[in-house]
């Protein structure tokens, strides 16, 4: 079965700085792939580069095998790769249904089916009860969960998320781990930008760890976090964990 | 008739106006209006009804882009004229009846919309509207030197013999008629739109463009879309105004005070609303000929020294126009 | 071969006074991001006023600015905290049709007032100066030299004086500034003000070169803005640079082409700006463009 996301040798330079340096990896269908790294490593750029928000400087992304290098963020969309802000980037003057039915646009055509996916996938994130509220109502943990139910009503085969869990409570985190930790199971393949580590350890089938630009470890999470230039990247010293 | 979406509870009107259904405000609005034409009232104001509908439709037409879209424009007069000369030109050049020429005038206008919207749409927001003005500079003045086609500054005429084919009116009754039609076929379409699935991708594009680029939507296309259907209805009525006042000048017809007026009406009226341009045109037309009438005698530039302060006090204080009053009015009722 | 000579020396030195009328309005976009639609009623009034201080006094308008470069500090720090100051944080459709709203009041209020008769001054210097084929009215080449020592003592301010740091710090980041204890709206205030302060110096030096009537601001206000875009918002040096640009363009395109069609040059200049390089000549990359969600 081939990839379904391929990155192959893939760069973003911004003037004389090398954010994203020759950096390959492939995703297989069903996988739920965290991508981590300490700040300033290059995720947030390999995530842009990934979502169409930026082309690469050099290098090769593929989809299901089609090539979609430079391809811009609504072709990205289209092609099936759905993606969430860090900061949620809501439609302020919309309720949280009309926010949801733009994304179910890109599947149903007709304001009826649109509007009944929206419905299903607000329930699927229980936010249900706010659905008639005017999206500038809501609190940053509701507006992250609304960011993934858009994401989610595009019925994507990829999900990119970005930072999802900054801001959230304890609670939220786990409500939001279980939400995602779901969906490989139900055909969505994963790609996941975090920081806070705890919860994309638990829940990764597979660990990409990037510093300065480059991919330094990549595998199981636990096997991951043994690796010393991963702890070095973090810690920025030799440590031992336990 | 009206194409309502049937949503799952079922459509009900409410009580006052809001996004997405009727309203019982709206229907008696329209009831009055009608009325008022079907009963020939105030006989001697006609000239004021027949220009606040026709100002109330192309109000409509302006808050497809401006409103929907946020795409300011303050060039709209540019495709107020392109209309009214496409239409007229056709009339008197090829014998074109004006209800077709009426057609010929909103393509014309479409096709200058998207181009506007294909070079300046990605600009941001005061540029676009330095953009947009500098776009009808270069209509006007192409208009203004292209005398052949156009009469150049001495203007079209269009000679004043009523005729229904040529779509000249016998009485005022009938063009007021008229304009009502035209209003009531840009709040329909107005409505239409809120309700379909280009006027969600619209709304999308104007609160947060990069979201909907997430979403698989092409701003650009829809930014054109937008600004092409604003064109096409705006161009309608410069067809439906060169018919009424029957004589033509670029410096009046594709002026900046025209398109202020285009974007003005919203404005006061409420942005992004069906029932805020039409309430702006409702309530600036008639001031501001009263104002005009009253006072332009007494001193040259009273009127609109009034009409300026009246502008900044209302802007300042009513951001959201007279619709976003009527809405903060509607949430304090409980939810029927 | 003179011709194109004078007719490029002349255009620089009428768009130096074009560029200090636009620097106002390129340092109040830059700081506060709005563009003020009454600019041109701000030059009409300044104008006014050096004219009524001149015929007054019995002296000439360059002297007036002692009176008008305050006067129009002032003026503008009122306009700020009557109307620009409340409409900052609101929607920019708001501060749009309020400077729209300013502008036909001040049109109509100069119009009353003064009536539509055009006012002038005496010409300052009986002849053009001439450097060989060269003529050079000495207006213009005073302006031209006031012009370029404004923008350096405007440079010399930005990038030495408190004051300018603390100009620079809002403009790239507000947040941040207000955080280090800088008070972001009296940054405003004082940049709107000294913007309006810019207006009422060129209007000093215009008066020698142009009537003053109460519609005087239209003709000046669109070139302004093509200056502005030009050059890059909020660019001083873009300014001046668009100036030039600019007068040059209209100098040689009054001569060879229809006066008619002088003005079409303006917009399809600003135009292909837009389309090309809509940050202008020096303008920060992104200032124009980059989505159009504040």
């Amino acid at each position: 079965m081939s990839a379904l996301l391929e990155v192959r040798d893939v760069s973003r330079t911004f003037g004389a700085t090398r954010a994203v340096d020759k950096v390959s990896f492939a995703v297989e269908p069903g996988e739920l792939l965290g991508l981590i790294g300490p700040n300033g490593a290059g995720k947030s750029t390999l995530f842009n580069l990934i979502a169409g928000v930026m082309p690469p400087s050099g290098g090769k992304i593929t989809v299901d095998g089609a090539d979609v290098t430079g391809w811009k963020s609504h072709d990205m969309a289209r092609a099936g790769v759905a993606r969430t802000f860090q900061i949620p980037k809501p439609y302020r003057q919309l309720s949280v249904i009309e926010n949801v039915m733009i994304s179910a646009f890109l599947r149903e055509r007709s304001v009826v089916a649109a509007r009944e996916l929206a419905d299903a996938t607000l329930a699927d994130l229980a936010l249900a009860p706010y659905r008639d509220r005017p999206a500038s109502e809501l609190t940053v943990g509701l507006l992250k969960r609304l960011e993934v139910a858009r994401a989610l009503a595009m019925r994507p085969k990829l999900v990119l998320f970005d930072e999802i869990m900054a801001g959230l409570t304890p609670t939220e985190v786990g409500t939001m781990t279980e939400i995602v930790a779901g969906l490989p199971s139900r055909g969505i393949t994963v790609i996941w930008v975090e920081h806070v580590l705890y919860a994309i350890m638990k829940t990764a089938t597979r660990m990409v760890v990037v510093n300065r630009g480059r991919v330094i470890a990549e595998g199981a999470p636990a096997a991951v976090a043994r690796e010393p230039l991963v702890v070095k990247a973090y810690l920025g010293e030799e440590m031992k964990l336990a | 008739m009206k194409a309502m979406p049937a949503k799952p509870d079922g459509w009900r009107i409410s009580g006052l106006p809001a996004r997405g259904r009727i309203s019982w405000f709206e229907l008696v609005l329209f009831a009055i209006c009608v009325a008022w034409v079907a009963l020939g009232l105030a006989p001697t104001l006609q000239d004021v009804v027949v220009l606040s509908f026709l100002f109330a439709g192309l109000a409509l037409a302006w808050n497809i882009a401006g409103g929907c879209a946020g795409l300011i424009s303050f060039g709209h007069a540019a495709f107020f004229g392109i209309g009214a000369y496409a239409s007229t030109i056709l009339s008197q050049s090829c014998n074109v009846t004006p209800w077709l020429g009426i057609f010929a005038g909103a393509f014309a206008a479409a096709v200058a919309g998207a181009v506007l919207a294909l070079i300046c749409a990605r600009l941001k927001g005061p540029f676009f509207i330095l953009s947009s003005l500098a776009f009808a500079e270069v209509v006007r003045i192409i208009a203004l030197n292209w005398s052949d086609v156009t009469g150049g500054a001495e203007g079209l005429s269009i000679p004043p013999v009523p005729n229904l084919a040529n779509m000249v009116l016998g009485s005022k009754t009938a063009y007021e008629a008229l304009m009502l039609v035209y209003l009531a076929a840009a709040y329909v379409l107005t409505r239409w739109l809120e309700a379909s699935r280009l006027g969600f991708y619209l709304f999308a594009v104007r609160d947060n463009d990069e979201a909907a680029a997430a979403a698989g939507i092409n701003p650009l296309v829809v930014r054109t879309a937008a600004m092409a259907l604003s064109a096409a209805l705006t161009g309608a009525g410069g067809t439906l105004f060169a018919q009424y006042f029957l004589y033509l000048d670029p410096t009046y017809v594709i002026s900046p005070e025209l398109s202020f007026q285009f974007a003005l009406l919203p404005a006061v009226g409420g942005l992004g609303t069906a029932i805020g341009p039409i309430l702006g045109s409702f309530l600036i037309t008639p001031l501001s000929e009263l104002l005009r009438s009253n006072l332009g005698n007494a001193a040259a530039g009273l009127h609109l020294v009034i009409y300026g302060f009246g502008l900044i006090v209302l802007m300042l204080y009513f951001p959201s126009g007279i619709a976003g009053a009527l809405e903060k009015l509607r949430q304090r009722r409980p939810r029927p | 071969m003179n011709t194109i000579l004078q007719l490029v020396i002349s255009g620089l030195l009428i768009g130096s006074i074009y560029a200090l009328m636009s620097m106002g309005l390129t340092l109040i976009f830059g700081v506060l991001r709005v563009v003020n639609f009454a600019h041109g009623e701000f030059l009409m009034i300044a104008m006014y006023g050096a004219w009524a201080f001149s015929r007054l006094l019995g002296v000439n308008p360059y002297f007036a600015a002692v009176a008008v470069v305050p006067a129009m500090f002032l003026f503008g720090a009122l306009v700020y905290r009557l109307v620009i100051g409340s409409a900052i944080d609101k929607p920019h459709l708001v501060v749009v049709f309020a400077t729209m709203g300013l502008s036909i009041f001040l049109q109509n209020f100069a119009l009353m007032t003064m009536t539509a008769d055009l006012r002038d001054v005496p010409p300052i210097f009986p002849h053009s100066i001439s450097i060989g084929h060269i003529y050079i009215k000495g207006e213009l080449l005073l302006g031209f030299v006031v012009t370029l020592c404004c923008t350096a003592a405007l440079q010399w301010t930005i990038k030495r004086t408190f004051l300018g740091k603390a100009i620079r710090a809002t403009v790239q980041d507000g947040e941040a500034a207000k955080l280090m204890g800088i008070a972001v709206p009296r940054i405003f205030l004082i940049a709107f003000a000294a913007g309006s302060a810019l207006v009422g110096l060129a209007a000093c030096v215009m008066v020698p070169l142009f009537s003053v009537f109460p519609t005087v601001g239209l003709n000046f206000v669109l070139i302004a803005f093509v200056i502005v875009v030009l050059g890059g918002m909020g660019s001083i040096e873009g300014a001046l640079l668009g100036g030039f640009c600019v007068g040059v363009v209209q100098s040689v395109s009054a001569y060879y082409v229809a006066p008619a069609f002088g003005q079409l040059f303006f917009f399809v200049l600003f135009l292909l700006v837009m389309i090309f390089r809509p940050n202008g000549l020096l303008g920060q990359k992104g200032a124009a463009t980059l989505g159009m969600n504040e």
